[in-house]
């Protein structure tokens, strides 16, 4: 089951980005090939990219892709490290709640005026939604990372290596290095 | 404590409006009925939030003044298309006319069921038309993609005369013509000076054939939570400033046409009469599709403006 | 006191192993509530400005994917193949290909870790096993990598674009001559050092290698003339560009090369099989990869990696963002730009400084969130100073270079130091005399504008009209 959520989690993130890809490569070869122009291109492919960004910030925790700084962290103790990490947990979900009743906020005004978005008939307060969405689903791996750290699975929230991911492509590519 | 109003917009500070932004600021911090109640900041250049976003923001109360183009409104009031419609006013001071009286002044108001009461309107000039090459007559505009901004009404105005209107940030605009992946726009003088367009097209006409003003706004629930006289005493602070940058943008429009004029880096084509005559045949059709929304009488009386 | 809070408490997040992403936002978000009367819906509308707001932003999931792409796929190793049999031949010729091979990449990637990893995980044991010494190719080639900023594309200047409304497409032709000259310097050092080391030379492959590899590195060096020649030859921006670079790059590695996906291994022309029956064939290849790739893991990989790359960034770009916009509503950079200027610092003092503060959170932070709070501070003091804003852009690019080689946070080093399987301790003190070279050529960059703004200027001379046409 949790297998299925994931695949479907990394299915739409794929698709948001090929899909704004081919759009502004299609608008560019009908403007060149053809001399058309599409109105509405411009503000779907930067929507897709708010999307593909608010909806996989969360991705992001689950795989580790979030960036933090690590080295002095790791010169605690492991038991440190844990309780740093969760205190961390903690002030990350502030931020989730703090964004998530932002969000609330905003939405609930821009609902009230009702007014579409500038080039689709698509209304504003829905086309932003994902702003509660995507923090709510942060919110959510947040969690899931707290009770890991709590029961000694992980101590950071950030478990990425940004080095050590480009380095896997290439050993894939090159055939493994000595 | 004195409540702080922040005015954010677009643009430059040397520009029309931000001189108006300014001035605002300047007059509101030495006007003695004001002292030490409110204190004006001013934010140039979206450095708070871009024309879209802005409108939010003055509904969450975080901004109090803005002054977007007049065709952002469309979305709240369709009627506000009517700035849009091509070769409606004859001039600036027609465009004038028709803003000072009832009609447009209540125009300011209609806005406040979503939330917001327009101050004034300020003027950016009368739109000229620019490409890479001469535009005489409306055929030379066929196959032509010109870049505007969003309304449904410039989109049908490029439209019927066989252009391709492209939508695209204003801050592209330079680079896409340059690499001449639009042919053209239309902007009024200050724009195509103080963004350099004129560097990068070839050919200008002086068209003027329609009008891009700024609507200077306010939220209505910042603006009826004040006391009746800080309220009294701002908008004659604001009226002042309003009267002020519509002078500098009239100035300034012939100034820089001038100066695109000695630049000799396009050539500045004026129609005869019978090339306008072309030119107002082939786009006015585009108002029987607005008539409905914006209402015959209105532009009927916008054209009355003409007159005076 | 609002600064020191906002700064104090990012630094604190930072540093206790808090994403960056999420220390900026907090940082930020904080501050507006403790010393601000805006609301928090306000911060909630600014960050999706950030990402819905730049179209100029939306070149960076384009050209990582094209980036992607490339990795995978053999574009590295052609590349590598062909600079050696051009310049292996010289003294130290492996290490000048090396960094020829860099520059190559840098021109089709936008990034710096990924130059660094696509060609150094192939050359180091390469030079290793001709003889260099390991420390010495380790050195060049964290060095070498950093081009992948200064030579467009460039991740970092479509960010301090979207901060500062400077044209990426100009900043992208301000990067070329800066990077080109950092290369043939990197080269010159090269030389000397082989000279005076009596490093090896590899014999002359002869004209044919040179051709035969030079035609197979052509399907990934087409990418070059695609992005750099649609944005200077003026055809396209630079969003547009990016885009279609990443679709070529799909091509050219599941269907040109075959590195990966569904044709992976097909070859182009059989044994014994005849011409027609190939062309046959590879047509009937072509719808068929198309459709196949949508199901295919290896594709499918390479998409999930960009994907992950772009959203890890973007997210940090945003925060960043709320972070500048919470400096901008608290007037910081007015005031500290008010302080400077009250100094009566001349240009030359003010770029001292420039140089000064960059390095110094060059050594903590990610580039793309430096640019984003450093920018609005810096860029309005330039412009009073008569700074040309292109000149800046530059200054700053080569700051984030060199950030990225020194410690703790370098993601060059971290890059290296996997690849060699070395310490960090070891992999800076390999690339320490290369740093300090680049430290000299950032003075160079900084006081010879017109390094940075000879080619800008010249294009649109050529693309201007002439005087009174
Ligand atoms: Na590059
Ligand atoms: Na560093």
């Amino acid at each position: 089951m949790l297998k299925i959520i994931h695949r479907l989690e990394e299915n739409i993130i794929a698709l948001l980005l090929v899909g704004m890809t081919l759009l502004v490569f299609v608008e560019t070869i009908l403007r060149f090939g053809f001399g058309m122009g599409l109105m509405w291109s411009e503000e779907l492919t930067l929507h897709l990219s708010a999307w593909m960004v608010l909806f996989g910030a969360s991705y992001g925790l689950r795989v580790g892709a979030h960036i933090g700084v690590d080295f002095l962290v790791k010169k605690f103790s492991e038991e440190t490290q844990r309780i740093i990490g969760l205190i961390m947990v903690a002030a990350a979900l502030v931020y989730c709640i703090l964004f998530m009743y932002g969000a609330w906020e905003y939405l609930g005004k821009i609902y009230k005026v009702g007014i579409e978005l500038n080039d689709m008939s698509i209304k504003k307060w829905q086309a932003h939604s994902i702003l509660l969405v995507g923090f709510l689903l942060i919110g959510i791996r947040l969690i899931e990372i707290g009770i890991r750290m709590w029961r000694y699975e992980q101590t950071m929230i950030s478990m990425h290596d940004e080095a050590k991911e480009v380095l896997e492509l290439q050993k894939e590519a090159v055939g493994g290095l000595k | 404590e004195p409540i702080t109003v922040k005015f954010s917009h677009v643009v430059a500070e040397n520009t029309p409006k931000g001189l108006m932004a300014n001035k605002f600021r300047d007059l509101v911090a030495a006007d003695p009925a004001l002292k030490d109640k409110v204190v004006v900041e001013v934010f140039p250049n979206s450095q708070l939030f871009d024309d879209d976003k802005v409108m939010d923001a003055m509904l969450l109360g975080d901004v109090q003044i803005a002054a977007p183009s007049l065709s952002k409104f469309q979305k709240y009031n369709p009627q506000l298309l009517i700035y849009d419609l091509p070769f409606l006013f004859k001039d600036i001071a027609a465009v004038d006319r028709f803003q000072q009286s009832e009609d447009g002044q209540t125009l300011l108001t209609s806005m406040k069921d979503k939330g917001y009461i327009g101050l004034g309107y300020l003027h950016n000039g009368m739109k000229q038309l620019s490409a890479n090459k001469p535009l005489k007559t409306p055929e030379d505009a066929k196959g032509l993609k010109f870049r505007i901004q969003t309304s449904d009404v410039l989109a049908a105005q490029f439209e019927a005369v066989g252009g391709v209107p492209v939508k695209k940030p204003f801050s592209e605009v330079f680079t896409l013509m340059q690499t001449k992946a639009i042919d053209g726009s239309e902007n009024p003088w200050s724009n195509i000076y103080s963004k350099k367009f004129h560097e990068v097209q070839s050919d200008i006409t002086e068209s003027d054939h329609g009008v891009l003003d700024y609507m200077v706004i306010t939220s209505s629930e910042f603006w009826d939570g004040l006391d009746e006289d800080v309220r009294t005493a701002l908008k004659k602070d604001m009226d002042e400033a309003v009267t002020y940058g519509n002078e500098m943008s009239v100035k300034k429009a012939d100034e820089d046409k001038q100066a695109i004029i000695d630049s000799k880096r396009s050539t500045v084509y004026t129609l005869t009469a019978e090339e306008r005559q072309k030119w107002v045949d082939a786009m006015k059709p585009v108002w029987d599709k607005f008539k409905d929304t914006i209402g015959a009488d209105l532009i009927d009386k916008a054209l009355k403006a003409n007159e005076g | 006191m609002t600064i020191a809070f906002l700064f104090i408490l990012l630094f604190a997040l930072i540093f206790f192993g808090m994403p960056i992403a999420i220390s900026l936002g907090l940082a930020s978000i904080t501050t507006i509530l403790l010393f601000s009367h805006d609301s928090l819906g306000s911060i909630a509308l600014k960050f999706f400005e950030s990402q819905s707001g730049h179209y100029t932003l939306l070149a960076i999931p384009f050209f990582i994917l094209s980036s992607a792409f490339l990795s995978t796929g053999g574009v590295a190793r052609r590349l590598i193949d062909f600079a050696i049999a051009a310049i292996g031949h010289v003294r130290g010729g492996l290490a000048m290909a090396s960094v020829l091979a860099c520059m190559l990449f840098a021109a089709v990637s936008g990034s710096s870790p990924a130059t660094v990893a696509a060609i150094g995980a192939i050359v180091i044991t390469g030079m290793v096993r001709a003889g260099y010494p390991m420390a010495f190719g380790a050195g060049v080639i964290t060095t070498a990598g950093t081009l992948g900023i200064l030579i467009p594309p460039s991740i970092v200047m479509l960010v301090y674009s979207a901060a500062t409304e400077v044209s990426a497409a100009k900043m992208f032709e301000a990067g070329f001559i800066p990077g080109i000259m950092m290369g043939l310097l990197l080269m010159v050092a090269i030389y000397i050092v082989a000279r005076v080391k009596k490093l090896p030379a590899q014999p002359f492959p002869g004209f044919r290698t040179l051709l035969v590899t030079g035609g197979r590195a052509l399907g990934g060096m087409m990418l070059i003339f695609i992005v750099l020649g649609a944005i200077y030859g003026g055809v396209a921006s630079p969003t547009e560009a990016a885009a279609v670079a990443a679709v070529y790059a799909f091509l050219i590695a599941v269907y040109g090369y075959r590195d990966i996906g569904p044709l992976k291994g097909k070859p182009w022309v059989s044994e014994g099989e005849s011409t027609s029956a190939a062309i046959m064939r590879n047509l009937l290849y072509f719808p068929r990869a198309m459709v196949m790739s949508v199901g295919d893991q290896e594709v499918r990989k390479v998409i999930m990696d960009a994907a992950k790359v772009s959203i890890m960034l973007l997210f940090i770009i945003g925060n960043a963002m709320l972070f500048a916009h919470v400096l901008t509503t608290e007037r910081i950079p007015h005031h500290i730009a008010e302080t400077i200027v009250g100094w009566g610092l001349p240009a030359w003092g003010f770029l001292i400084i420039v140089n000064l503060l960059l390095l110094a959170a060059g050594n903590f932070m990610e580039p793309s969130a430096i640019l984003l709070i450093m920018a609005p501070i810096l860029f309005p003091i330039a412009v009073k100073l008569g700074i040309d804003p292109i000149h800046l852009g530059i200054i700053m690019t080569v700051n984030m270079e060199i950030g990225m080689l020194t410690p703790p946070v370098g993601l060059n080093l971290f890059v290296t130091a996997g690849i060699t399987g070395k310490s960090m301790g070891w992999v800076i003190k390999a690339s320490l005399p290369w740093t300090l070279l680049l430290l000299g050529f950032l003075l160079l960059i900084t006081y010879v504008p017109q390094i940075s703004l000879w080619l800008p200027e010249y294009l649109n001379e050529l693309r201007g009209f002439a005087p009174g046409s």
